[in-house]
This record gives C-alpha cells, structure tokens and sequence, in this order.
C-alpha cells in the first residue's frame, strides 16, 4: 500500500512540475494569450479525468449500494456483526 | 448512551445546565428552530420568483431583506449551532472525558446564539450576507445594518468560544490511554474544523468591525468616498468565509464516518487516511479564498495560484469518499433513514464538488459568475452534503436523546421527498445560470424557458418543505410517543458499540 502511495506521490509530482511555469506572469499581450489557452488545454484535459473518474465512482456507488444492501440474497453477515465493535 | 429527555426534567434544568449533553440539546433544539425559519424565508423567495412580475412580496427591498435573513439564519444559526450539538453530544464521551473542558464557557457560547439572533432577525439588514461595500458603507439603512453586524460580531465570538473548547478537550482531556492516532474520525472532524475557525474567524471580526467605523464616517476602509477600497472587504470576508465552507463541511463528513461503518456492519476502511484528508482540507482551506473574487480585476498570476490551490482540495476530498466506499464494500448495509441520508449526502456531495471544479477554473468561472449557477452550486454543496449528513445525524441521536425511535416509513419519506427535491431545485438553478439569469434579483423578464426553469425550482423547493413538515411532525410525535428504543442496539445492526448507552456522563 506504501508503494502505491509514494509512487503517486512521484507521479502527481511530475505531473505537476510542467506546469509550474504557468503561475508566474507573463509579461507580453502575445505571452499572456498564449498561456490562458495553455490553462484552457490543461482544464480541458482536467475536466476529461475528473468527469471520467466521477462517473465510475458513481457508478460504482449505485452498484455497491445495490449488490450489498442487507435483502441481496447474496448478503452475507460480515465477521464484525455479532463479535467485533462496529 | 447520552439519553438526555428519558426522565422528564424540567425545562429551566436544561436551560441554566452545563452538561454537554443539556447544552447539545440546547444547539440541537434552537438550530432546528433556526432550519424551520430559514427555510420559510426560502419558500417565501421561491413563491416570489415562480413567475415573473408580484406574486407574493411587494418591493425588492423586502426581498433583500428576506434572502440577507434567510442565508444568515441557515449559515450561521443552523447549519454551525446543529454541529456543535454533534459535538457536545459526542465528543467528550469518544475522548472519554467528563465533559468539555471549560463546560460554563460552553454554555456561555450558546446563550450568545439567542440574543445574536433577535438582531439578526429584528433588523432584517438587505445587503446579502456577505455585506459587500460600498453599499454596506454607504447606503444600507440603518439600524438594520448595524444590528446585523452587532449580531455577526457575537455569533463570531460563540465559534471562536465553542472551537477553544473542542480544541482543549481533545488535545488536552482526552484519556491518557487514547494517543490521538486512536480518536474517532467525529473527533476529528470537529478538531480540524475548531482549528480553521480560530485561524479564521479573527479576520473578519476585523473585516466588521472597520465596516462599522466606516458606517459611522469615522474612518474610510471600504468607503471609495474616503479613498477606500471595497475590493479589500472581500479579501477580508472570503479569507473567512472560504474556509468557512470547511467548517461545515467537515463536521458533516465526521458524521458520515460514523454512520456509514455502523450500518454497514463494518469497521471504517482506513482511519488514518480519514485523518490525512481532514488535516489536509484544513490546510487547502486557506489557498483557496479568492476564487470567489476573479471578476475583481484580479492578476492572471493571482488567478491561477488560487485556481490550483482550490483544485488541491479534490484530492482530499475524494480520499474520504474512496474510504466510504471502501468501508461500505463487502458489507451488509441495512438502509435505515440516517444510512439512505448519508449515503444520499456523499452521491449530492459529488455533484457539487464537480460543480466546484467548474467555478474555481477561471475560464469557466467567468460563464457562471454572480448567475443562479452559483446559487445552485452553493445550495447543492450546503443542502445537498452538509445538511443531509447533518439531518442523517439527527435520526442517528434521536434514540439516544429521547430514549424513544422515530418513525422509520416517514423517515424514508423524508430523505426521498429531499432527495427528490435537491435535484429538482438546485441542478435546475445550475441549468438555470446557464441560461443567463442573475443572482439576487427580485424580478426577471419574461423569456419562456427562465419561465418554466424558475417554476420548477419552485416546485421543487416544495417538495422539500413538504418533507420537512414531515420531519418535524415525526420527530414531535415520537418524542412523545414513539416506540421505546432498545438502547443496546436501537437500529438492530448486531456487534457492539465503541461508545455503548451505559459509557454516558453523570449529571453535575
């Protein structure tokens, strides 16, 4: 689990990291053009992962909430129900 | 557990006590009181705004009274009084302490709530409740103004009065055999939320009181009259009022940790990374304020900084949501009323957050600014998530304050009338901002599909009011009369309780 964790560390860094050079001004009317449609680029491609992501996690959530309500006939008493603390 | 209305007491007893649990049925009891009244006015501006032209308020200076009422009262008197209930009710007993650490600074802090809110209430100020100069400064009528902000100002010193008191008690009450890696997801909630409200709140206790010199013409902070700016009110309010949002929401995501792992009849899948997100919304709170203020002018270099630190905020925010499905896979979820509201406040809690992604984006914030898109983002992120965990905790409690159970069909009826109604009102308003209509108007013309788009709001807003009659008749008459609850078990999950009835704090 650790690995995963500093492994996305990694590689949220690098993703950042490129883009860093956006915060700072710019300085010229054609510079300043350019970087708003960078923003523009890299929102788009934002938006694109977190709406992707979105509705796989809602989905996800509509079939989990389905598939282990109590009255699935599959459901089953999980180990902590009559032993451990809830 | 904590049982507070099983033998009957008299009023005045609960009134002048200490107890945490007395004075969380205090918060508990005035902040619903506050919802009711609240969402009158909401009612009230949404019979207003059905169809175009008079239909129920004679002038815009009323209805800018009625909606600077309606935000203050459900910001600041239900939505914060109703987690401090959470809290007194819950937190002493999860450090496993007596009390709160300073039990009469508690009860102080709610006797502070009434009286804030009769000048709230009584002087209908209309300037919205954020008060932006230069027309707080300078033409809002008087005394209505100056009662709203005596009244903000004592409300402020509550929280900051309430927040020392969580802080002490959970740093420094908790039992020695507890390190604060062991303290409950609540607990933390509420340490992480009391920890913003004091780096918070000090700014705009000073944000108010320079709005009042400058409306006594003593000095000329915000007045451009007198070389002011009003662009800095706005820093001052949103350095505030944006982590305020995570004063909120965070106590509201505290409750949902402990509903979900109960009905679902599991242990909550990682503990420690519900820490690391609360800890981590704490900090991104503060990196976020202004982007409420793009349309000010504001430098492309300052416009992108706050746009990717109020993106830093979705990854935390999705840890927690990562760990309430986890919790709830492989489990055997029984959909009691508080598990359908929590699991309805995290589906809701989703939507807004997206919607939020849009609106801290410069290039898309400029399509939404200051339109009904934010009024439907802002009521989907503070209905839709922290009031549904806020009101899932509610049913939660009820058997171990009244020692009776509420009914659960009307429960049911209740979370699907809400449900219902949220989406109905506040995508429609998203839909609606995208349409063009602005915020905070009185009246708009007559173009067909702002028509029919404010006609269904309206609609749906009273769905929501229709479940919340059914509410507060179910919680009325099962306090009175409900069925004798198994204080075991009352939701009849199996297992054990951390926190069993029999742990509660004798009266002092």
């Amino acid at each position: 689990m650790s690995k995963i964790f500093h492994l996305s560390i990694i590689i949220a860094t690098l993703c950042i990291i490129p883009t860093i050079s956006l915060v700072f001004a710019a300085e010229t009317t054609g510079e300043y053009l350019d970087r708003k449609a960078e923003i523009w680029n890299l929102f788009f491609r934002m938006m694109t992962v977190a709406f992707v992501v979105g509705g796989v996690i809602a989905g996800t959530m509509v079939w989990q909430v389905w598939r282990f309500r109590e009255s699935n006939p599959k459901a089953k008493p999980t180990p902590y129900e009559e032993k451990g603390e809830l | 557990m904590v049982l507070a209305l099983a033998k009957a007491r008299p009023v005045w007893q609960i009134m002048f006590s200490t107890h945490h649990t007395d004075v969380g049925l205090l918060y508990l009891v005035f902040s619903l009181l506050a919802m009711f009244i609240g969402g009158a006015m909401a009612i009230a501006l949404r019979v207003e705004l059905f169809a175009p032209g008079i239909q129920l308020i004679e002038d815009s200076m009323s209805y800018n009274r009625l909606f600077t009422a309606h935000g203050t009262t459900m910001i600041f008197l239900f939505l914060l009084p109703s987690a401090s209930a959470v809290g007194n009710y819950l937190v002493p007993i999860m450090v496993r302490y007596k009390d709160m650490a300073y039990p009469k600074l508690n009860a102080i802090a709610f006797w502070m709530i009434p009286p804030a809110a009769a000048l709230v209430w009584l002087g209908m100020a209309d300037f919205g409740w954020y008060a932006n100069p230069p027309y707080s400064v300078i033409s809002a009528p008087a005394p209505a103004a100056e009662m709203w902000i005596f009244g903000l100002k004592v409300l402020g010193v509550s929280s900051i009065l309430s927040s020392v008191n969580f802080v002490v008690t959970i740093l420094k009450c908790k039992h020695p055999d507890m390190s604060l890696g062991k303290v409950p997801l609540l607990a933390w909630s509420f340490l992480s939320s009391s920890i913003i409200v004091l780096a918070a709140m000090p700014t705009f206790a000073a944000a108010l009181l320079m709005l009042l010199t400058d409306r006594l013409g003593a000095t000329g902070f915000f007045n451009p009259a007198m070389g002011g700016d009003p662009i800095a009110y706005q820093h001052l309010f949103w350095f505030t009022f944006h982590p305020e949002v995570y004063v909120l929401v965070i106590p509201a995501i505290g409750m949902m940790y402990e509903i979900i792992p109960r009905f679902s009849r599991r242990p909550i899948f990682s503990h420690s990374s519900g820490v690391a997100a609360f800890v981590i919304l704490s900090l991104v709170a503060f990196a976020s304020w202004a982007h409420h203020m793009y349309a000010t002018g504001m430098s492309f270099t300052e416009k992108t900084v706050f746009m990717i630190g109020t993106l830093a905020a979705v990854p935390a925010s999705a840890m927690h949501v990562f760990n309430f499905l986890a919790t709830m896979w492989n489990g055997r979820i029984k959909f009691a009323t508080p598990m359908m509201w929590a699991v309805g406040g995290i589906a809701l809690f989703f939507a807004a957050g997206a919607g939020g992604v849009v609106n801290s984006a410069m290039p898309l914030d400029f399509i939404t600014h200051d339109s009904y898109w934010v009024v439907g983002h802002f009521h989907l992120f503070v209905f839709g998530t922290i009031a549904f965990g806020t009101i899932g905790f509610v049913y939660y409690l009820f058997p171990y304050i009244t020692g009776r159970m509420y009914s659960e069909k009307w429960g049911i009826v209740h979370f699907i009338l809400a449900f219902v109604g949220a989406c109905i009102t506040f995508f429609t308003q998203h839909i609606l901002g995208l349409f063009g209509m602005p915020r905070r108007i009185y009246d708009y013309p007559e173009i067909d599909s702002w028509i029919s788009m404010n006609a269904l709001i309206s609609v749906g807003a009273m769905i929501i009011l229709v479940g919340m009659v059914i509410f507060l008749a179910n919680m009325i008459y099962s306090t009175a009369k409900g069925k004798p609850a198994n204080m075991e078990d009352p939701f009849g999950l199996g297992g054990k309780y951390y926190y069993p009835y029999a742990q509660r704090n004798p009266h002092h």
